[in-house]
């Protein structure tokens, strides 16, 4: 596997602040991997994307991706293959029309003027914002914004796309509609996709999860690994799988497997548990 | 205290070729005391319904009347106060709420907004960051200066510092972590019990099927769903026409059913889902 992005040893404090966001921190991301992010309100997340992203300056350590290790002079370079959604779309938002907005980022991509509005085109019709194209984005609804602030990182086509808690206000199937997108996009064009989330279940698409403790990485593992932690889970700030909890609940009764079941595999289990009734 | 729309019309850019109406001839009762959560697709409606609760929107036409007060498309910016003291809101995105230079001082606006002594109001502070469960010493923050889910909590904590009676919230939980949404929701349910009317906007529908006592269902601007979470997510003719999306608890039920269960209502939480499995495998 190839890494895009090592951190080795990055250290990070607020200059408001007497103490360190991120703490000594080192994690290899690799090409085309899924990595979700997770942990407490306040444990570090948002600072370290803001940290591989550049738009601050590590107190130490490095960051180096796609073999370079980041500075000053290729900071630009690097920022061209990431694209970030971040956790307020308000932040994000430029243009004053949807177009405009999600253009700018084209524009500065140096595209033709024809090439552009086509790619606008294409990419506000992935997240269903087409009818919406002249409207103010601050006049938007949450979840609309969420959806134009998406398709401006996606109309880019970046290698690595960094997910700020990006479907946190998108109903159930619009957010179900927007990770599908973005797996879709990573098989096809080896995308390299790192999502911080407070939704288990989004966790579930990726290959790998990352727990964030204090500005630390306290757990890193395949996601049924980090789910068989049941109740410790909460020591983070995170919460059982919906099977996990169940099943503690029927367990009182009935007899069930050890460990983490996936709702499928819970299903299965419930329904031969009924047919030798 | 009791909320009523009237058929109420909201027409974003009334006089403007571009009008869209974000709500359309919407008549709903949001009863006093209870815990009434609002669902819908992004873009349906939700926030544009609420404001209207203390008159951060006017209705184009009907109107809403909260407690004995009419809002109508003539009613003047000029004394809203008593009814922005009676009806708070956490907005849907926090930082929109959050202006002072310190943590502190922002929760103690409202309050002394309201007319409460400095040192009533820094009490408040006090006890209400601690409600949400941020540390007290980051009262001397600026609020510019935390993380999404912080800045949420110190919004949280400011509107329940006047301690309005009825607390509307828009998407409060959107960002928080799974243990803070659960301590909070908790927080609110409490308050609800304690005597306030809660009016919550989500997409979360396991805390629809857990907390409220009453949901609204809006689609493209209008009501088209009104009753207890267990009526509502058992109507067969909204799930149809997928408008409206099932508690986890509800789906995995509907799948179990493809072979062996029955649920002759689908059941919404996770404990009565639980409870109905455990029965029938038990054969009764
Ligand atoms: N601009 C800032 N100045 C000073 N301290 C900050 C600033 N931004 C964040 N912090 C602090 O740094 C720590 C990490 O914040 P960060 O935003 O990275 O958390 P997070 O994991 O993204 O949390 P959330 O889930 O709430 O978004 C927090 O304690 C926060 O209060
Ligand atoms: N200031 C405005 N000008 C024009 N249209 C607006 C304005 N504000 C909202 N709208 C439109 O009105 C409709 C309803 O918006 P509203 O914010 O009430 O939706 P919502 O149900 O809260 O959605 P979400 O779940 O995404 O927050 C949307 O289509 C939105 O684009
Ligand atoms: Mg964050
Ligand atoms: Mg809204």
């Amino acid at each position: 596997m190839e890494k895009i992005i090592s951190i080795e040893n990055l250290n990070y404090t607020y200059p408001e602040s007497k103490k360190p966001a991120i703490k000594d921190l080192s994690l290899d991301i690799y090409k085309n991997e899924w990595l979700s992010i997770v942990g407490k309100n306040g444990s570090g997340k948002s600072t370290l994307t803001k940290l591989i992203d550049g738009l601050i300056e590590a107190s130490s350590g490095t960051i180096t991706i796609a073999g370079q290790v980041i500075n000053e002079e290729n900071i630009w370079d690097a920022r061209k293959r990431i694209g970030i959604i971040f956790q307020n779309p308000d932040h994000q938002f430029v243009g004053a029309t949807v177009e405009d907005d999600v253009a700018f980022g084209l524009e500065n991509q140096g595209m033709p003027r024809e090439d552009m509005i086509k790619e606008v085109d294409r990419a506000l019709a992935l997240v269903k914002m087409s009818d919406f194209k002249t409207r103010d984005p601050q006049s938007l609804s949450g979840g609309q914004k969420q959806r134009v602030a998406i398709a401006g990182v996606l109309a880019t086509k970046p290698q690595i796309i960094i997910m700020d808690e990006s479907t946190s206000m998108l109903d159930p199937d619009g957010r179900k509609t927007v990770l599908d997108l973005v797996q879709q996009l990573r098989k096809q064009q080896d995308l390299t996709i790192i999502s911080i989330t407070h939704d288990i279940e989004e966790t579930e698409l990726s290959q790998r999860i990352v727990v964030l403790n204090d500005g630390q990485i306290v757990k890193d593992g395949k996601p049924v690994d980090i789910y068989d932690l049941g109740s410790n889970l909460r020591k983070y700030g995170l919460e059982e799988p919906f099977s996990s909890k169940l099943m503690s609940i029927i367990r009182v009764t009935e007899k069930l497997p050890e460990g983490y079941l996936s709702e499928e595999e819970l299903k299965q289990q419930l329904w031969k548990l009924h047919s030798n009734m | 205290m009791e909320i009523t729309f009237e058929h109420v019309t909201h027409s974003y850019e009334a006089n403007s070729p571009t009008a869209s109406l974000g709500l359309d001839d919407v008549s709903l009762t949001i009863k006093d005391k209870l815990f009434t959560a609002i669902v819908g697709q992004t873009g349906s409606g939700k926030s544009t319904l609420v404001r209207h609760i203390n008159a951060l929107l006017k209705p184009t036409s009907g109107k809403v009347i909260v407690g004995k007060r009419v809002i109508t498309s003539e009613t003047n910016n000029k004394n809203l106060k008593p009814l922005r003291k009676q009806v708070g809101m956490v907005f849907q995105f926090p930082e929109s709420q959050l202006f002072e230079d310190t943590v502190e001082k922002d929760i103690m606006f409202g309050p002394m907004n309201f007319g409460a002594t400095e040192e009533e109001a820094r009490k408040a502070a006090h006890t209400m960051i601690k409600l949400v469960g941020l540390d007290e010493s980051l009262l001397s923050k600026s609020p510019f200066d935390l993380s999404g889910g912080q800045m949420r909590r110190v919004a949280i904590a400011g509107v329940l510092a006047s301690d309005p009676e009825t607390v509307i919230l828009d998407e409060p939980t959107a960002g928080l972590d799974p243990v803070g949404r659960l301590e909070i929701m908790n927080l609110f349910k409490d308050l609800q019990e304690k005597g306030k009317t809660i009016i919550l906007i989500t997409h979360n529908m396991d805390d629809v099927a857990d907390y409220a006592d009453e949901m609204a269902v809006i689609h493209s601007g209008k009501l088209i769903a009104q009753g207890p979470p267990k009526e509502v997510f058992n109507n067969q003719e909204l799930l149809q026409d997928d408008v409206l999306t099932l508690p986890h608890s509800a789906s995995f039920a509907k799948e179990l059913q493809q072979k062996g269960f029955h649920f002759d209502k689908l059941p919404i939480t996770i404990n009565e889902l639980g409870t109905e499995i455990k029965q029938q495998l038990n054969g009764d």
